[in-house]
């Protein structure tokens, strides 16, 4: 606390006009917001179990431990579990992102942000993109881990494209509705509960390591129509060219794939958008 | 503050007219009024669940109120809460820094998003650093740090443009003394500087030490207002308590003593308690007398009137549960965590 910085205070030059060009700002600030997001993940590691060890620690269980037990007719179970292994761990973002939003919101920084004169939508497009980028590495090292441990996708470059661009929007959806859950759920301790709670079980019911036709009616009927079924469907048809049957959404896994993804983000984008300007403001 | 539209040199620096805010059934904040001249130092002084923090958050664009109507540097805080953000700076009562940046990060950050060039950002976060005394631990985690230490970097960022506002919200609670008195350090640095400064804080003393003027509220409500020495005086100035060792200790002293001194007698607590108005030499007068009397005391204290001193005097009913200080809590439920069913103070 020198004093001579007083003197120095005064001089300093006023920050730039901030009424400039709307959408440059936005821009500008999300780019900032998102690259403090990033930041924080090599000092967080914790924060990437969800989407890394845990679905290692799948792979591993169910390739050596339960594997062993499961036939699947038409194809070596390896290539039948990494699509699943792969939905579930696009499925668990929605737990990584909600943890480290309702972190971000018990947090007084948040509040901080939002006394700045920035654009108030890029503070939820921010979190939106560092834990969209935060996905994206997870996924990675699930498919390099599954690539090594022996997986052999049967892809063809169209199909590449097209199975990386659902993906991508899959992780956009659920990193959205991660963001509204951890906006309503504001305790990071309650948010993982519920990610236990929720998501797992439907992880678990969405064929992703044994086929829906064996289940009992009831779990049958959740999982011919649980989201992650038809993402989990997608990625073995376009990798493995294996086909799920069982209902609509079953048969066309693409189409309804992107229906789902469309229809979370029309749900969570808005709402998520109204919570943030009252989750704080009450 | 050099930006040109943001001079507005007639406007006081906070103009509110009957501000209230209600969650639900209970009112946090009812019908405030509150004038901060530019330039001066205005304190919110109350206890917990007064509704201080809803208050500072209804000013800081953070909260919309229900009723009323405020303006800060002459914008409005509903209407203009753009012009009203880069006005004002808020420094909440948790430390408001990302946990998981350094000290100096943050401080880049903030300075970023206020709209600086990468350069300029790090030349003002170089700045802070050495003006706020930050070089030691300023590469380490905010998360790492000790409550003084951030709130030194939370005071920090609060300051990358000089304000026309600053709001410190409760900037003392939780801290220990060493680190209270580096902050009331700052804080008058900055008011010498010319900083017009909102404050608030549960401590009568705090408000005492920084504030031009100083609003007692509870219940959301005005309960006085005035100049410290204005609230003192209707307070009550210092007192010298006297504990004895037994009653029978106490009636002795009592017969000792009061001839030369108005006592007040709190038999219950073993307490005789004395108007010091000279302070130290009021105490020593008290000591002597005591010791000439040869009686035999447990301690001899001479007491400030604290925020409980100036309820009983101003409201005729001490605090009621607001001693109990609830820091840890999230901030955005700690109002609303007042129970509603009590009853509003009337003035």
């Amino acid at each position: 606390m020198s004093s001579h910085a007083i003197a120095e205070d005064n001089s300093r030059i006023a920050a730039p006009d901030r009424s400039r060009n709307t959408v440059r700002r936005f821009v500008g600030d999300t780019a900032l917001l998102t690259a403090r997001s990033l930041r924080s993940i090599p000092r967080v590691p914790e924060r990437l179990l969800d989407v890394t060890i845990q679905p290692i620690i799948f792979i591993l269980l169910f390739l050596y431990v339960f594997g062993s037990a499961i036939h699947v007719v038409g194809i070596d179970y390896k290539n039948y579990l990494f699509p699943g292994i792969l939905g579930q761990s696009l499925a668990f973002g929605v737990i990584g992102a909600g943890v480290a939003t309702s972190n971000d919101m018990t947090e007084g920084v948040v509040d901080r942000f939002r006394s700045l004169p920035i654009s108030r939508l890029s503070i939820i497009t921010g979190q939106v993109m560092g834990q969209f980028c935060e996905a994206l590495l997870g996924l990675t090292i699930t498919v390099v881990v599954g690539l090594l441990l022996g997986w052999d996708p049967h892809l063809t470059l169209a199909h590449g494209i097209e199975l990386l661009a659902l993906m991508m929007l899959a992780v956009l959806a659920f990193t959205w509705t991660g963001v509204l859950f951890g906006m309503i759920v504001r305790s990071p301790d309650a948010m993982q509960g519920m990610g236990f709670i929720i998501i797992l079980p439907l992880t678990f019911m969405a064929g992703t390591f044994v086929p829906i036709e064996g289940l009992d009616a009831v779990p049958r009927a959740i999982a011919q129509w649980d989201p992650i079924s038809a993402l989990v469907a997608t990625v073995r048809k376009l990798t493995e060219g294996y086909p799920s049957h069982g209902s609509w959404q079953l048969d066309h896994p693409e189409v309804a794939m992107v229906m789902w993804c469309v229809l979370l983000l029309a749900i969570c984008v808005p709402l998520a958008l109204r919570r943030f300007n009252r989750t704080l403001a009450s | 503050m050099l930006t040109p539209e943001a001079t507005r040199s007639n406007s006081a620096a906070i103009e509110a007219e009957g501000l209230t805010k209600r969650f639900g059934e209970f009112t946090a904040v009812d019908a405030l009024d509150l004038h901060v001249e530019t330039g001066t130092v205005v304190s919110l002084l109350g206890p917990n669940g007064a509704g201080k923090t809803t208050m500072v958050r209804m000013l800081a664009t953070l909260l919309r109120p229900d009723g009323g109507s405020a303006r800060i540097a002459g914008h409005d805080v509903v209407g203009e809460a753009e012009r009203v953000r880069r006005a004002i700076s808020l420094t909440g009562q948790f430390a408001a820094l990302d946990k998981n940046l350094t000290a100096r990060e943050n401080l880049v950050l903030m300075a970023r998003l206020r709209g600086h060039g990468r350069g300029a950002a790090r030349a003002i976060a170089k700045e802070l650093i050495e003006r706020f005394d930050i070089e030691e631990f300023h590469d380490r985690l905010v998360k790492n740090l000790s409550g003084g230490q951030r709130r030194r970097v939370d005071l920090a960022a609060g300051l990358i443009d000089k304000p026309q506002l600053l709001v410190l919200d409760e900037p003392t609670t939780g801290l220990d003394p060493r680190s209270r008195q580096v902050v009331w350090s700052t804080v008058r640095e900055l008011v010498a500087e010319g900083v017009t400064l909102l404050l608030t804080t549960q401590y009568l003393e705090e408000a005492d030490a920084l504030a031009d003027r100083v609003v007692l509220i509870d219940h959301g409500r005005e309960i006085a207002a005035g100049t410290p020495a204005q609230l003192k005086a209707q307070v009550g100035e210092q007192r010298v308590d006297v504990l004895a060792p037994d009653g029978a200790a106490l009636e002795q002293l009592r017969e000792a003593l009061d001839g030369r001194f108005e006592t007040a007698i709190a038999r219950e607590q073993r307490t005789i308690s004395i108007p010091a108005p000279a302070e130290v030499e009021d105490l020593a007068r008290v000591t002597q007398a005591i010791k000439a009397s040869g009686i035999a005391v447990d301690e001899i204290a001479l007491r400030r009137p604290t925020l409980d001193d100036a309820f009983l005097a101003l409201t005729g009913h001490p605090v009621e549960d607001g001693e109990q200080s609830d820091s840890e809590q999230a901030p955005n439920i700690r109002d609303r965590a007042e129970s509603p069913e009590k009853e509003g103070v009337t003035r």
